[in-house]
């Protein structure tokens, strides 16, 4: 299983190249000629989001940074408009692309705006690129910073329900451990079982941690003091695009009256407004539609035994939805759903900000509705 | 260090200290006013040769009277609106001088452009610097104190403007109280809140109308509440607090004082306003809450902090005369609540009503965010 970034979700079938991916080196990188033809801005993309800190959003300013170094343009609207082109590349080229566009718009609307009193214009691009560079290095704090201020809001003994995998609640249960006793509850996080992830980086870490099935979430909701998620994206209307599953539990968490805090790096404020699930970028006529007319279960179709990419370890991994009959019935299968089942399935969904009860940033604690207010002093000039 | 006027700002400080330590000052905004005339103090007899050094001072001396009664949130909150006026006056003497000839480069980054998102208030007043075009010099070795000389007059405006606002907190919360209030209505009030007092004084002059208060036991302050309110001629009701959710099919509105506001809408008041409120949802009826903007804490409840509460004295709820049960029973006697934003309609301060919602940005706008933490 490839490495995966938190809670961005890649397609599976990426494949990533290593090598470093720290700002401050790849400006010296000597096998890169600066005489390429096309700079390939995925590529570098790519390369960037091997560092396992680093987001998607940080990763795209990070590569049109880079594509900045490369770039040939002699004015200011050449330069935006093969940024414009440099993040369309980007986003036609992954699947989930909602945290990259957070992170494109916010370095072009930075670039639009950024006062020129460079006497060429190379000194304007290197001026921009240095910036660029020197916001990644800063953004990497940002995890401490958020979890510092979430630090006063987990007390002692507190039980925790977090979702999938998310770096920035990572650091800040390993930061309330050290001061406090936490116990963890985590989700498994179907499909992509990064739920396993956490429990066993908690776990080894020496905090008591338990697996909950997705669907076990409302069974465990009283037992619960709060929940923790990360994010995707933070969107203007303060609502969360995070995992699929996020807004199923933000809804239990409202009906049990427990509260709802998602953490978030100001990268990732994004200026969509969905209405409604169906909105999100992510979201297209395939998911989750009825097949077009009736047809046969084909052997590719019907259930298989699991092929859930957890460790035998784990009893509790491996959901159980059988479409069709299972072919093969030893004893110790498990149905699941098939492949082609699970891509029509949706990877990211949008919580409400109604349910949410607050964000943390590092810009401070916000309500939902302070997001709004940042995204359009970003925005708005 | 023990020069004259270093000592004689402790004495002042300690005073104040020990008069908060032992509940002698009575009121937020009394206490509110007391902060105030020590800053005042103390920044007049301050040294400094630069800004930092003003504010380390000011944060040092604000710690200290934090510490003696962190219940009282109106201190704390003082301190830091008197360093963001500091701050202000500052920036603005020191871009009127001629320092202001180099751009202001370098400070622009990506992060300062996604935090200048966050509001700033539009200064309709102008800082009085602004008229003046005096040169500061920070650090200068020849001559120490001009920095101070320089800057001081400046900040001694600023503080009165606080002081100003302090003192006029009542006059211009009941500003819009006819607005607010309309006549025949049946208004519910708990215990005694000056500002809700001066509230509904002012609209007694142009309705006539009924108010209700309730006791608000063990500590009856409603009692008082109620002897100022019938004085000023307005027809009023005492109740226990146990027919607050009896009553409350026939009030039309709630109207209570806060004893501080948090960052996320929410308020600390006396006793019985969560009762109030939550009979008052049931019910939907509005719930108003008058309160100064000195009152804007930013902090975030940690409501689950219990000992975040104030605790008055246990003998009046259940006295030691019943000797039999006093080993066996735990009595406490919180004096405060929380009641949380959803349950607020709106906030009356002196500048403005607002809704819970729009706290946050209040809070911004008055105080500076490295100041949160003394």
């Amino acid at each position: 299983m490839p490495v995966a970034s938190a809670v961005g979700i890649h397609h599976p079938a990426q494949t990533l190249k290593s090598s470093s991916a720290l700002p401050a080196t790849i400006l010296e990188d000597p096998s890169r000629s600066l005489s390429q033809e096309s700079f390939d801005v995925y590529a570098s993309y790519q390369r960037i989001l091997e560092n396992e800190e680093i987001a998607t959003p940080l990763a795209a300013i990070l590569a049109l940074t880079e594509l900045i170094e490369h770039s040939k343009a002699g004015t200011m609207f050449e330069l935006v408009k093969e940024l414009h082109d440099a993040a369309e590349i980007l986003k036609r080229r992954t699947t989930n692309a909602i945290s990259l566009n957070a992170g494109t718009e916010l370095f072009i609307a930075f670039v639009t705006l950024f006062p020129h009193e460079s006497d060429s214009f190379a000194d304007l691009k290197t001026e921009l690129v240095k910036q660029g560079q020197k916001y990644a290095a800063e953004a990497l704090t940002y995890r401490s910073k958020i979890s510092e201020l979430a630090l006063d809001f987990i007390k002692d003994d507190s039980v925790i329900l977090t979702h999938s995998y998310s770096r920035v609640v990572m650091q800040t249960l390993l930061r309330a451990h050290k001061q406090k006793r936490i116990s963890v509850y985590v989700t498994e996080a179907r499909p992509r079982g990064l739920g396993v992830k956490t429990y066993e980086a908690l776990t080894a870490a020496g905090i008591p941690c338990t697996m909950v099935l997705d669907s076990a979430v409302a069974y465990v909701m009283d037992m619960v003091d709060f929940i923790l998620v990360g994010s995707e994206a933070v969107v203007e209307s303060g609502g969360l695009i995070n995992a699929v599953g996020s807004n199923q539990i933000a809804i239990i968490a409202k009906a049990a009256k427990k509260p709802f805090y998602a953490l978030a790096e100001s990268y990732k404020f994004h200026r969509l407004f969905p209405l409604s699930q169906y909105d999100l970028p992510t979201h297209t006529d395939d998911i989750l539609s009825f097949p077009r007319h009736a047809q046969r279960p084909s052997p590719a179709l019907t259930a298989r035994p699991s092929v859930a990419p957890s460790t035998s370890s784990n009893p509790l991994v491996s959901g159980h939805l059988p479409i069709g009959r299972s072919k093969s019935s030893t004893s110790s299968s498990q149905l699941a759903m098939t492949p082609e089942q699970i891509l029509r399935n949706p990877k990211v969904d949008y919580t409400m900000p109604d349910l949410i009860s607050l964000v943390f940033s590092d810009v401070g604690i916000l309500t939902p509705e302070g997001v709004s207010q940042y995204l359009v002093g970003m925005f708005a000039g | 260090m023990g020069t004259a006027p270093e000592i004689a700002n402790q004495r002042i400080v300690e005073a104040l200290v020990s008069k908060l330590r032992r509940r002698q000052v009575v009121g937020s905004r009394q206490t509110a006013i007391e902060t105030v005339l020590v800053l005042r103090q103390v920044i007049s007899k301050a040294r400094f040769s630069n800004i930092e050094h003003l504010i380390q001072i000011i944060k040092a001396v604000g710690r200290r009277l934090v510490q003696a009664q962190p219940k009282e949130h109106t201190v704390g909150n003082t301190v830091r609106k008197v360093l963001h006026h500091v701050r202000e006056e500052y920036h603005a003497v020191s871009r009127a001088g001629p320092s202001s000839a180099q751009p202001p480069k370098s400070s622009f980054s990506i992060s300062k452009f996604v935090s200048q998102g966050q509001p700033r208030k539009q200064n309709l007043t102008l800082p009085k610097s602004e008229a003046r075009s005096t040169s500061l010099r920070e650090n200068d070795p020849d001559d120490p104190d001009s920095f101070a000389k320089g800057l001081k007059p400046v900040l001694m405006e600023a503080i009165q403007d606080v002081l100003d606002e302090l003192e006029t907190v009542y006059d211009n919360v009941s500003k819009s109280a006819r607005d607010h209030i309309h006549s025949d209505e049946i208004v519910l009030t708990i215990g005694h809140s000056k500002t809700v007092e001066s509230f509904l004084k002012s609209a007694s002059h142009y309705r006539n109308y009924t108010v209700i208060v309730a006791e608000s036991a063990p500590s009856f302050g409603g009692h008082k509440m109620a002897r100022s309110l019938s004085t000023a001629g307005i027809s009023t009701f005492l109740v226990p607090d146990s027919s607050i959710y009896a009553l409350m099919s026939r009030v039309n509105k709630c109207i209570l004082g806060a004893h501080a506001i948090l960052a996320n809408g929410g308020m600390f008041a006396v006793t019985g306003s969560l009762l109030a409120v939550s009979a008052a949802q049931a019910h939907s009826t509005p719930v108003v809450v008058c309160a100064g903007q000195f009152k804007l804490t930013p902090l975030w409840n940690l409501y689950h902090e219990y000992g975040a509460l104030d605790f008055a004295d246990p003998s009046s709820v259940l006295g030691f005369e019943e000797g039999s049960l006093v080993d066996k029973v735990d009595v406490v006697n919180p004096y405060f609540d929380y009641v949380g934003p959803e349950l607020i309609n709106v906030y009356i301060t002196n500048d403005g009503d607002h809704p819970p919602s729009s706290v946050y940005r209040l809070i911004k706008e008055s105080y500076d965010d490295e100041d949160h933490e003394l």
